[in-house]
């Protein structure tokens, strides 16, 4: 090789890496949009969750996933949905098309992904004939209902179903206008899940009805908790932010008041809910694991916890991430009632040119007897009225969770339920209560600074 | 006569002139539909209050004078830096001495070398992403098993503000490193060995012929990987992503290692406000021109001397 010739290699091998640069750059950007990977390879949210109560590494957990059933002939028989965890409609969506000859196209992403990919795909057009919304999202896309993005249900026959669903569910997916943009699939009644193998070693009951007597306030919870369990292994809690969560949402109002301003700051529950959320952290309860991160999915399985705060779609995530546990776990009623984590909407975009289909699917999954069938199987408690007083629901028990009376708690938490007005600004506002926790638990804040610090920070984001 | 001719090559030359034209056509076409088109447009997003879905209100600089006072912004500038320092120095030295001992004409199996030097650039960055948040996990990292068997105290990299912009530097200068010596070793072998054998001749040592052949010599290649470097650096945006796990563009609890790109993505697609990540862009893109002009002074005063 002469001198020259070298020099010319040289620089071919020069452009050649920066072609190389510049297409890993754009695979960048293709794996920047999916909101990274995820390890697991089950899709195991159960349809609520958020779980936003941590800011560092928390929500997403569902993998991405798109399955196609049966084989598609063409684009005219293809139904897709978007959602961002398994609601456990998909045996029925597949059953009903089956039945009329559709393929379901599933696409599953990131809880915060999803819904905000959404907004993007109903702004671009590109959108799916069906979409999961979740109720921490819904404020945000009554808006775009208002706007005329989702075909309004109320108008292909909606107004018919009301009767059947919970009231003040069934308003989540009503917009302020009154476009129906949404049908509700869920209803995320709260229980006490709790390990009875690890709260007999520690010397308390273990059974139901005893476990729910040893406390009657969040404060007594707190402190059974620490004389039994103290801050060892196993911790008495999972996650502080999602204490702050769930007791944030048990009473008439939470951020907004009913004419829709701002409370978030001087709403006494709020404040109740967040000193119960950082007094469990500073006394060390809490095992500082991000719900929904890998980390708190093998705790689960592994048993670095005693107490999970459980809606009833939790039943479905549970027996998926930690198989483990089977028979070690049993279910009461909270220690104050009340309180809602998660549930979602079907809705249908304006966009979407199976209208006609996708309304016929939604009526098929959200019949009473197909929700029925996925409150036995996946946990997410119906959303139909009429089926809280079957006897059938109320003796819903399952061995996983030691036989507990799983139908009767869940029907007793949904049916004093009242709605509570939420805002536009739901999400961010929780997020920065979340993060603020996580930075108490992490042990860099005293309580009252977080608080400071959480106000400062929505005082920016929502003014 | 005469005149048609001259006439005739009259037309053709600017035929020629407009066939010239047509040649650079397709550069200028793709650079305005995607480079000019969208920085304009994004300038007049940032005057309005933009919803993707909703309304668009014309609220003048108000974008831009709430930019100033927000501290989340001024915060993401100081993270952009640190981490763009904190990667960038080392990176560039590094690449240098690489690329010195790759140049030495001793050296057996060289090709072999400076091939795998590229390795870590054709590597996924989701892949190197998760690869070393994992290393400086809290609970099981490599990173804290180091520290540990050294008798040092274990970190949560996360939590803290320079642990985590010190893990995410890493990651940039794992992936860099090579890029950049590639680029000095190209520079490298294009130097008149002439220079070298005379400075022999003279008597100089192989630290003076570094500093005062080698380095004056390969002054374009340095100012470019330096403005490369910053224009990528004021850009990080997966490796903190990912290091905060899914879906996280606070970057931490405490927005300790979100960066200006990590921002304007929050405000854009996570809270919807266009207008102000447009001006946020707006910021970065100033932000990058003034740092590249500093840079490029800076640079070229240095390998002048």
């Amino acid at each position: 090789m002469t001198r020259s010739t070298k020099g010319r290699f040289w620089i071919v091998l020069l452009v050649l890496s920066m072609i190389v640069a510049a297409c890993s750059g754009a695979a960048e950007e293709a794996g920047g949009d999916n909101g990274g990977t995820s390890a697991t390879t089950e899709a195991p949210d159960a349809g609520g969750g958020d779980g936003n109560g941590d800011g560092t590494t928390d929500t997403t957990q569902a993998p991405e996933a798109t399955t196609t059933t049966a084989q598609c002939a063409g684009e005219d028989n293809v139904l897709e949905v978007w959602g961002f965890g398994a609601t456990g409609l998909e045996p029925g969506m597949d059953e009903w098309g089956a039945a009329n000859g559709y393929c379901i196209e599933t696409k599953i992403i990131g809880y915060d992904d999803h819904h905000q990919g959404l907004l993007t795909a109903l702004a671009a057009g590109e959108v799916p004939d069906v979409a999961v919304v979740e109720v921490g999202y819904s404020s945000l896309f009554k808006g775009s209902a208002d706007a005329g993005f989702f075909t309004n249900l109320g108008d292909i026959g909606a107004n018919d179903l009301e009767a059947e669903f919970v009231d003040w569910r069934w308003a989540q997916g009503v917009s302020n206008t009154g476009v129906v943009f949404g049908i509700p699939t869920d209803v995320g009644g709260m229980g006490l899940a709790y390990r009875a193998d690890l709260f007999e070693a520690a010397g308390l009951p273990s059974d139901p009805a005893g476990v729910a007597a040893l406390w009657s306030t969040w404060e007594e919870f707190l402190d059974v908790g620490e004389e039994f369990f103290g801050a060892g292994d196993p911790h008495f809690l999972d996650d502080a932010g999602v204490l702050y969560q769930v007791i944030a949402t048990q009473a008439e109002q939470r951020y907004y008041a009913d004419d829709g301003s701002l409370i978030y700051d001087t709403n006494p529950n709020v404040r109740f809910a967040f000193d119960i959320a950082t007094d469990a952290a500073e006394r060390g309860l809490s095992a500082n694991f991000a719900a929904f991160s890998p980390e708190w999915n093998t705790a689960m399985d592994t048993g670095e916890y005693a107490v999970q705060l459980a809606p009833s779609w939790m039943m479905g995530y549970i027996q998926s991430v930690a198989p483990n546990t089977e028979g070690l776990w049993s279910v009461t009623t909270l220690p104050v009632p009340g309180g809602n984590w998660g549930g979602s909407q079907l809705t249908i975009p304006a966009a979407s040119d199976q209208v006609d289909a996708a309304w016929e699917m939604i009526q098929f999954v959200l019949s009473s007897d197909n929700q029925f069938a996925v409150f036995q199987n996946n946990g997410n408690f119906p959303t139909i009225e009429a089926l809280y007083d079957t006897p059938e629901l109320l003796g819903t028990t399952n061995p996983f969770f030691s036989d507990a009376p799983l139908g009767e708690i869940y029907a007793e938490s949904v049916k004093n339920l009242s709605p509570i007005y939420e805002g536009i600004d739901e999400r961010p506002i929780l997020d920065a209560f979340g993060r603020a926790i996580d930075r108490v638990e992490n042990g860099e804040l005293t309580g009252e600074e977080a608080w400071e610090e959480a106000l400062a920070e929505i005082q920016l984001d929502v003014g | 006569m005469t005149q048609t001719r001259a006439l005739r090559t009259k037309r053709k030359k600017s035929r020629n002139d407009l066939s010239g034209y047509f040649y650079i056509a397709p550069f200028f076409i793709v650079f305005g539909v995607f480079g000019a088109f969208p920085i304009v447009y994004t300038a007049w997003i940032a005057l309005h209050d933009w919803n993707p879905i909703g309304t668009q209100t014309w609220v003048g600089l108000d974008n831009f004078t709430f930019l100033v006072s927000d501290p989340r912004f001024w915060n993401a500038v100081r993270n952009t830096f640190s981490i763009w320092f904190i990667s960038t120095v080392p990176q560039l030295l590094f690449a240098l001495i690489l690329a010195a001992a790759l140049n030495n004409a001793l050296l057996k199996w060289a090709t072999g070398y400076r091939m795998s030097i590229l390795v870590p650039q054709v590597t996924s960055v989701l892949a190197v992403g998760i690869i070393f948040t994992q290393i400086f996990g809290r609970e099981f990292g490599l990173a804290n098993y180091l520290l540990e068997s050294f008798g040092m105290e274990r970190l949560d990299w996360q939590s803290g503000v320079l642990s985590s912009h010190v893990a995410i530097s890493t990651m940039v200068m794992w992936r860099w490193t090579g890029y950049n010596a590639l680029i000095y070793l190209a520079a490298m072998q294009s130097i008149p060995r002439d220079l070298y054998e005379v400075a022999d001749i003279d008597g100089a040592n192989t630290f003076r012929k570094f500093f005062h052949i080698t380095i004056p010599q390969i002054r374009p290649a340095i100012i470019f990987t330096v403005i490369i470097s910053t224009i990528g650096g004021m850009q990080v945006f997966a490796e903190p992503l990912i290091f905060g796990g899914n879906s996280n563009f606070t970057g931490g609890s405490d927005r300790q290692f979100q960066t200006l790109t990590m921002l304007l993505y929050e405000q854009g697609f996570g809270r919807f406000k266009f207008g102000y990540a447009s001006a946020i862009a707006w910021a970065l893109f100033v932000i990058i021109l003034i740092v590249s002009i500093v840079n490029y002074m800076i640079t070229r005063r240095i390998s002048r001397e």
